[in-house]
């Protein structure tokens, strides 16, 4: 039975996501009242992931080295430990803090956003980087879930 | 606050993230520290990222001017692309 912590991690995850892809589309062309709707996606998205780090942070730390990673690292499949999840759980450490830099960024500049392209232009990169890593983050979970299945399905216990 | 300051500590903290991570792999007592932080070693880089990018803000803060300019945030996505290759291009090569 697939664990819910890993669940719920990869559904607020990917909600947090979602938050800062509607954050990039606020922000390509902005005006007042889109502004304020990115800036409450912005910190509903960093709610998210803050939430999404803290039980993925758990589940990996308490769940995932005790009972899955010996079984994976005992597969065929062992890449998928030794290679993916190491790169996924290191590459996920950059999310919070890009993600509390565009939050930030959206009620530092505010209105000034109107007028400041410098700044409209970067939460707009940074809301889409968010994006972007996240669902390649989202794609290794998919691909260590599965080679727990393949290790299953081989017999390793 | 400080945008400029706040770009360049999220740039120089994902850096060290990086660091931190292959560093950690490649030293056992670098490893046995960052475990000793949060009792497991990506619990200690979790702990350490937020603990430099708050610091590095209040360093960048006071010397930083307070403009943000596109090329701030086009080093900090350089940044990032590199750390994620560095560290994809490490597990790659050691697994």
């Amino acid at each position: 039975m697939v664990n819910p912590l890993i669940l719920i991690h990869a559904i607020c995850a990917e909600l947090g996501l979602f938050a800062f892809l509607w954050v990039l589309v606020e922000m390509l062309n902005p005006t007042t009242t889109r502004i304020a709707r990115a800036q409450m996606a912005a910190v509903i998205g960093f709610g998210f992931l803050l939430f999404a780090w803290l039980v993925g942070g758990f589940y990996y730390v308490e769940i995932y080295g005790l009972h899955i990673k010996p079984i994976i690292k005992a597969s065929d499949a062992k890449w998928a430990h030794s290679i993916v999840m190491e790169v996924k759980e290191h590459v996920f450490l950059f999310l919070p803090i890009l993600a509390t830099l565009t939050a930030a960024l959206l009620y530092k500049y505010d209105e000034e956003l109107l007028e400041n392209r410098d700044a409209q232009l970067s939460i707009v990169l940074l809301a889409g980087l968010i994006f972007l890593i996240g669902f390649s983050i989202a794609g290794m979970g998919a691909l260590i879930s599965s080679a727990y299945r393949f290790a299953l399905m081989a017999g390793v216990t | 606050m400080n945008s400029k300051a706040l770009v360049r500590a999220a740039t120089v903290t994902i850096a060290l993230i990086a660091v931190a991570t292959i560093g950690s792999e490649l030293s056992v007592p670098f490893k046995q520290l960052l475990s000793n932080i949060g009792g497991h070693h990506w619990v200690g880089k979790s702990v350490l990222s937020v603990v430099f990018f708050a610091s590095l803000y209040l360093v960048f803060s006071k010397v930083s001017d307070q403009r943000l300019a596109l090329r701030d945030t086009g080093i900090l996505i350089g940044t990032v692309v590199i750390s994620v290759l560095a560290i994809l291009i490490f597990y790659a090569s050691h697994a």
